[in-house]
């Protein structure tokens, strides 16, 4: 589909500038919070009014889309919901009187690609999807297809969500996160329902050209189903049409967060792979949110670069000898799914 | 490349319940401008608006839509994405079929519930039945769900011109293969938030607004929902085909969070790269359905655009005067009125004008005209700088 070329992560981890996986940043109070770097390239008075998910999206672009990208494509569920709420506070508690439009014009999802694109000046084409656990795979999807249509280009591509206090109380109320305390590998041990709420922002600059590229995205597949013995038939479609061989999978990068309700669709897909594919899982250390599978996608890039991974992201302790090609599985609140197939170049 | 029809169409706006009932209004010039009744918000009385005519509670009954958490977006949304599937008379093993898309667009969501989503967010105790409803993408999950649609299911937000990059991203997914058929368009109701969002940045009119004219004082919000039946050329059976979506075009203005550049730059890339997809020469567009919301800066900085990139303008007007600036829907209730004017070989006029802009001169159509269309353009411009045109051709 395309090669990555460049790559950068903000995330509760410490990701951005000087990588150390190995040491796990633990939840506070069921939260990941993600690691801001000090933001340069952004103009101080434009920084202050910027809420954080514009601030991670636009920080972690401008390390790469110096590069001259033709175009800029977003996967954000919510976009700047802290903005978003604030103003709709405003609106309540002074009873819709004179307010002042800086959250409300922050809080559109557009606002990160708007602003990536104020910041580099770039015309070219600007889109933000926002559909919800499935967001950044269809911003992957349009990328490709804008990459068949241009192949000479380069274009932007990202995947961002804050946590806000806002949404996390919302979802705390839907059941998506547990009431209980977990850190780190507990997270998978709890049998309990919801998980723990995370956040990060991922961009990397996608190409046509292998020339240069740390890695390849061989193949994206997105479902809606709540049945998890259809999503693991459509899982061996996808390995049929697109690995020659199953046991060519070198790493298996579960989306599984310790959510109870969830784990069979994650174990109905193990299922499906050679008893010898290690497995990893990664939400320990991003969390939850609707656009993590762009977390995954960095991790997968991290493994193919270091041929390794750190220890506690192994579900399975199994030696491996190195990492080729990568499968992610991911679902969002049981009923959106995807796959990714992803190679080392 | 195989060419994309359009073989259906739903609208719902404050001109009409459908696709009939809008027309009508647009040939009879009446819009839809008025005081609102059913939105809950202190401006109700001080600030016209483009609503819908029927209340949620009867929505719901009339779309037999009793599923938890429906917000007023959603039925919206539905009625105008049940129109359009009739009208195409899809069959469910279409419906189901894993190459039908659906691609929503929407900028509010179920945030038109801002006194819940008040509650929900700020308050750690019993839930309201709507919070799995606030986001984006609620609309269309709802729409997927209620249908059963197998392909590909995605949601746009690029503020105004959503549902415009919707009815592109659809197109690209059939030329692409990734899809055979595409449901595609977008959704709002009006919302308390938006309301004061924009009357923030003082760009809303306290009159019916009048896009294009010399002494225009802002836009007026509305709602509503338009779904277009996209299919892939050699597919359609039925000789039912309203148009060719023949050409698209997305591009940034990176001028400012909230406003066009003088010139309209944004907006002019975009009408060209449409131009340039449909192979056309800029002087085969018979007519512009504008994006034309009556602010000071848009209606400037499109005319601008259109001087620039057409020399002599052809015909246009703005169908906003009508339905009021549907944010999340503008783009598809636009379009759907594009295919409609080629279609039926009509332009419509625009309401509310009187004195051309000074800076420009531009005239847009103010009398109802029978003409026979060859290509119609279709503008939406949005927040962010987030601008896109599409050209609808006689099939």
């Amino acid at each position: 589909m395309f090669y990555i070329h460049d790559i950068a992560c903000i995330s509760p981890q410490k990701t951005f500038s000087e990588i150390d996986i190995e040491h796990l940043n633990c939840p506070v109070g069921g939260k990941l919070p993600a690691i801001e770097p000090a933001y340069e390239g952004i103009p101080l008075n434009i920084l202050r009014r910027m809420g954080k998910a514009v601030r991670m999206g636009v920080g972690a672009a401008l390390t790469i889309a110096k590069q001259n990208a033709q175009g800029i494509i977003i996967g954000t569920a919510n976009g700047g919901m802290e903005d978003c709420i604030r103003f709709l506070n405003q609106v309540i508690d002074y009873n819709e009187g004179v307010l002042t439009p800086t959250n409300f014009v922050q809080s559109t999802a557009n606002a990160i690609a708007s602003q990536i694109g104020l910041l580099t000046s770039n015309r070219g084409y600007n889109c933000t999807h926002v559909h919800r656990g499935l967001a950044f795979e269809n911003a992957v999807l349009d990328t490709a297809m804008l990459l068949s249509e241009n192949p000479s280009h380069r274009y932007l591509l990202g995947g961002i969500d804050e946590i806000s206090a806002y949404n996390y109380n919302i979802e705390f109320l839907d059941g998506w996160f547990k009431k209980e305390k977990v850190a780190g590998k507990s997270l998978y041990q709890a049998n309990t329902k919801g998980t723990i709420a995370g956040e990060g922002s991922v961009m990397l600059l996608a190409g046509k050209h292998a020339n240069g590229a740390s890695a390849q995205l061989m193949a994206i597949r997105m479902l809606h189903a709540d049945d998890e013995q259809y999503i693991a038939g459509e899982l061996k479609g996808f390995m049929a049409e697109h690995v020659s061989d199953a046991g060519d999978i070198d790493l298996f990068l579960s989306g599984e967060n310790g959510d109870a309700r969830l784990q069979k669709y994650y174990d109905a897909c193990e299922a499906v792979l050679y008893k010898n594919v290690p497995v990893a899982h990664f939400k320990h250390a991003s969390g939850e949110y609707a656009t993590v599978t762009a977390f995954a996608l960095w991790l997968a890039c991290q493994a193919f670069q270091k041929q390794s991974l750190p220890q506690h992201f192994l579900k399975y302790r199994r030696a491996k000898k190195d990492f080729r090609k990568i499968l992610i599985y991911n679902n969002y609140h049981g009923m959106q799914h995807s796959f990714m197939l992803i190679a080392k170049v | 490349m195989s060419r994309i029809f359009v073989t259906g169409l739903g609208i719902i706006s404050a001109v009409g319940h459908n696709v009939e009932a809008n027309r009508h209004s647009l040939v009879n010039k009446k819009p839809g401008i008025g005081k609102a009744t059913f939105l809950s918000t202190k401006y109700a009385a001080a600030l016209p608006f483009g609503e819908v005519d029927i209340s949620t509670p009867s929505l719901k009954e009339k779309l037999n839509a009793f599923e938890k958490g429906t917000t007023r977006t959603s039925l919206l949304a539905l009625h105008a994405l049940d129109e359009a599937i009739k009208d195409s008379k899809l069959t469910d093993e279409e419906l189901h079929s894993p190459r039908t898309a659906l691609v929503g667009a929407d900028t509010v969501g179920g945030m038109c519930l801002t006194d819940e989503l008040h509650h929900d967010a700020n308050k750690h105790e019993q839930g309201s039945e709507y919070l799995a409803s606030y986001d984006c993408g609620s609309a269309t999950l709802y729409l997927r769900d209620r249908y059963q649609i197998g392909g590909i299911v995605n949601t746009i937000n690029t503020a105004c011109s959503s549902s415009a990059n919707a009815i592109m991203y659809g197109a690209r997914l059939i030329h692409h293969g990734l899809a055979e058929r595409a449901i595609v368009g977008g959704c709002d109701s009006l919302a308390k938030f938006t309301i004061n969002g924009f009357n923030a940045l003082h760009i809303l009119a306290d009159e019916a607004c009048r896009p294009f004219d010399e002494n225009r004082k802002g836009l007026n919000l509305g709602e509503g929902a338009a779904f277009l039946v996209l299919e892939k050329e050699g597919l359609v059976t039925n000789d039912h085909i309203y148009a060719e979506l023949s050409g698209y075009g997305n591009s940034n203005d990176a001028f400012h969070a909230s406003s066009l550049s003088d010139n309209g730059e944004g907006p002019l890339l975009a009408m060209k790269e449409a131009l340039m997809a449909a192979k056309l020469p800029a002087g085969e567009i018979d007519y512009i359905n504008a994006h034309g919301t009556g602010t000071e800066n848009n209606d400037e900085a499109e005319s601008r655009a259109m001087i620039r990139l057409f020399g002599q303008v052809p015909l246009f007007s703005s169908t906003k005067a009508y339905t009021g600036h549907t944010l999340g829907a503008a783009g598809a209730i636009e379009a759907a009125y594009s295919i409609l004017s080629l279609y039926h070989g009509e332009v419509y006029p625009g309401a509310n004008f009187s004195k051309p802009m000074a800076a420009t001169g531009l005239l847009p159509v103010t009398v109802y005209l029978k003409k026979e269309l060859r290509h119609v353009m279709s503008n939406s411009f949005g927040f962010g700088g987030n601008c896109s045109s599409l050209i609808f051709s006689r099939a």
